[in-house]
């Protein structure tokens, strides 16, 4: 049954698994829907959505399902996408000029339209008690195609819902979209896949050690002696090294987002965060401003933090080739009688486990991306996303050749 | 159905739609997923779906430290050790030191119970994996004595969770799932007075007032929730204040207001 509306849910991104479905199938077969659209509604959505972050696309599948609508709200979600890019933004600064235009002419009959949804609405309240597919086919008009908030139009009547449309018309689940809103507990989650469980560590002695008992009770002819072990606690030491300022800039609220989880995520046994501009040097700064004087030499990073701190650098890899390949490329500091190239080979050598990523990586082989398809070669490249973090994390996590 | 049909009690309010959910995972016989702002009442669902429906309430807090093991049972060795030293009876009856943990007394119970696992994002990020065969199944094997638990009669098993960690995606599709959004003014009203019945009408319209003045504060931090709101009721009737001089004076708004940022933002504003 409904295969259609499946489908579409599919088409929506909703993760939906037979499963589910078969549960749904079993509900519906149980009679919970009644036979009224609305139930329905709420029926399908408590079984197949199982976070309100995606109340809003399955609203939107409903609507196109149930209503035969497509217009501005499929819009409306691509807006928002390309609000979420940053490449985009001047772009995006042009095609946000129309929409607001459009929103305006829009506001201007939303009044009638909202009057005469009320007047319907009162007219047909009978009929809805009955079925309530009829206030369905009415918001076809206007009502969807707005996208926007006849807010707090509660339809009465016996079931004392309020109407599955006007739910979906409200569109109150826009802000929980998860597309739209990044969320750090995604990337805190990622970076919690870096664990390596020690007990070498300098901590109390709080576990019961099994084995170690049973020993000690025998040689002591049987009379209980307990022993007690340290807990595995996580070994892993973490450094991340940032691009900062220049061509990095539109991504500072992205990088502010993974500072911040990392920052959060106080299950590592270290954390090293220090800054570079384009590319790795001789120094390393230890502000994003990267301040010439408020800085740490490589070298010295190389000395003190041992090559089991895993590495992650973050930076867009895009700077002149002689930046990469000349002993005088670094425009802002020092040098340090090495290229670029050479300081990143140095890293590569003294650090087991590094990735680097990249917010804006092309996709595939770039060879007008000269100095990224480089560092490609020397280091595994991921793009900084959720998605990405997390293979970066299984490539951190797992043993050097 | 009929017979198990949740309604909403006197001391609970419940919308359509969450009424719904609960009576749709008892059909369905699956775990029910509550997750909401803090404070709109997500523990005290289970409390009144156990009143309601008659039925005694297992609850199994969940702590940053609970391991999925802990709910199935404990085998108490050192106890055992113990006893065996100092030649207690029946130390050889490894069952004796076998204890149930709350997923195992909900199983065991002769009638059946609502068992609400509250909290289940505080736990480790692999916590509600470990649980996915026990709560499809309803059922648990103890090694230590080859016996296996299994449900007399399939608990009514509500989870409720602050979205503090992402669940794993085979935990959800077992799960119905329902979001408690923040109640809309009526519907607050109506919470309000199932708390207190004999309110002055005057001095709940006030309190109401700033309350949702408060919310909608752009730069508060922690937005006071439903529980914030009845403590604070309940201050002002103590006190005594004077109705028409709540939304002005904004009397004990530290149960309302629990950050010093945010206290400063409202006193500001208030001026």
């Amino acid at each position: 049954m409904f295969q259609k509306f499946f489908d579409v849910c599919k088409a929506k991104g909703l993760k939906i698994t037979l499963s589910e479905w078969l549960t749904l199938q079993e509900a519906l077969d149980k009679g919970l829907a009644g036979s009224s659209l609305t139930e329905f509604y709420y029926l399908a959505r408590m079984i197949l959505v199982k976070s309100e972050v995606e109340f809003d696309k399955y609203d939107m599948a409903f609507e196109e399902c149930f209503k035969g609508i497509q217009s501005e709200n499929a819009l409306t979600s691509q807006m928002l996408r390309w609000l979420n890019k940053e490449e985009m933004n001047e772009m995006l600064q042009i095609e946000e000029k129309q929409w607001l235009n459009q929103l305006e002419e829009i506001k201007v009959d939303k009044e009638d339209v909202e009057q005469k949804f009320k007047d319907r609405l009162k007219d047909q309240d009978s009929e809805h008690n009955g079925g309530s597919f009829w206030i369905g086919t009415m918001g076809k008009t206007s009502f969807g195609n707005t996208g926007g908030n006849i807010g707090g139009v509660r339809v009465g009547g016996q079931t004392g819902y309020q109407s599955a449309f006007a739910v979906i018309g409200d569109r109150k689940f826009r802000d929980f979209r998860d597309d739209r809103v990044l969320d750090n507990r995604q990337f805190q989650q990622a970076l919690r896949r870096l664990r390596q469980f020690s007990t070498r560590l300098d901590i109390p002695r709080t576990e019961l050690d099994i084995d170690g008992t049973i020993d000690k009770t025998c040689n002591n002819g049987g009379c209980l002696q307990i022993v007690m072990e340290k807990p595995r606690k996580n070994a892993v030491k973490l450094l991340l090294l940032m691009d900062s300022g220049g061509t990095m800039i539109p991504y500072t609220r992205l990088l502010n987002e993974l500072f911040q989880s990392v920052n959060k995520s106080n299950h590592y046994k270290d954390v090293k965060v220090y800054y570079f501009h384009n590319c790795i040097y001789s120094h390393v700064y230890k502000t994003p401003e990267c301040e010439n004087g408020d800085w740490i030499e490589t070298e010295w990073l190389f000395r003190n933090l041992d090559s089991d701190y895993k590495v992650i650098v973050v930076g867009d890899a895009a700077m002149a080739p002689e930046e990469l390949y000349s002993t005088t490329g670094n425009y802002r500091g020092p040098n340090g009688g090495l290229t670029g190239m050479e300081w990143l080979l140095l890293l590569k050598k003294h650090y087991k486990k590094i990735v680097w990523m990249n917010p804006k990586m092309a996709p595939g082989r770039a060879p007008w991306r000269e100095a990224e398809t480089a560092i490609k070669e020397v280091f595994p490249m991921y793009k900084l996303t959720v998605d990405g973090l997390n293979q970066a994390m299984t490539v951190l996590m797992t043993q050097a050749k | 159905m009929a017979e198990n049909n949740f309604t909403s009690t006197k001391e609970y309010v419940a919308s359509q739609e969450l009424m719904a959910s609960v009576n749709v995972a008892i059909a369905l016989r699956k775990p029910l997923l509550i997750k909401g702002e803090p404070g709109t009442g997500k523990t005290m669902l289970a409390e009144a779906v156990a009143q309601s429906l008659g039925k005694r309430l297992i609850i199994w807090n969940i702590k940053s430290t609970t391991k999925a093991q802990d709910g199935l049972y404990m085998y108490d060795t050192i106890q055992r050790l113990y006893d065996g030293q100092f030649g207690e009876e029946g130390v050889d009856d490894i069952a004796r030191y076998i204890k149930l943990g709350k997923l195992g007394e909900a199983f065991d119970s002769e009638e059946q119970v609502v068992l609400l696992i509250d909290e289940i994002d505080k736990a480790d990020l692999e916590f509600p994996n470990d649980l996915l065969w026990e709560l499809d199944q309803m059922e648990f094997y103890i090694h230590e004595t080859k016996r296996t638990v299994k449900a007399k009669h399939r608990p009514i098993v509500i989870i409720t969770s602050n979205a503090e960690k992402e669940l794993p995606d085979a935990f959800l599709r077992r799960c119905i799932f329902h979001y408690i959004a923040f109640p809309d003014a009526a519907l607050m009203e109506e919470i309000v007075r199932v708390h207190y019945p004999a309110i002055e009408e005057h001095l709940l319209q006030n309190a109401m007032a700033a309350f949702y003045d408060i919310r909608s504060m752009r730069d508060i931090r922690k937005k006071p929730s439903t529980s914030e709101l009845i403590d604070w009721v309940n201050a002002l009737q103590i006190g005594g204040i004077p109705a028409d001089r709540i939304r002005q004076d904004l009397p004990f708004i530290g149960v309302v207001v629990k950050k010093d940022e945010d206290l400063e933002t409202v006193k500001h504003r208030a001026d």
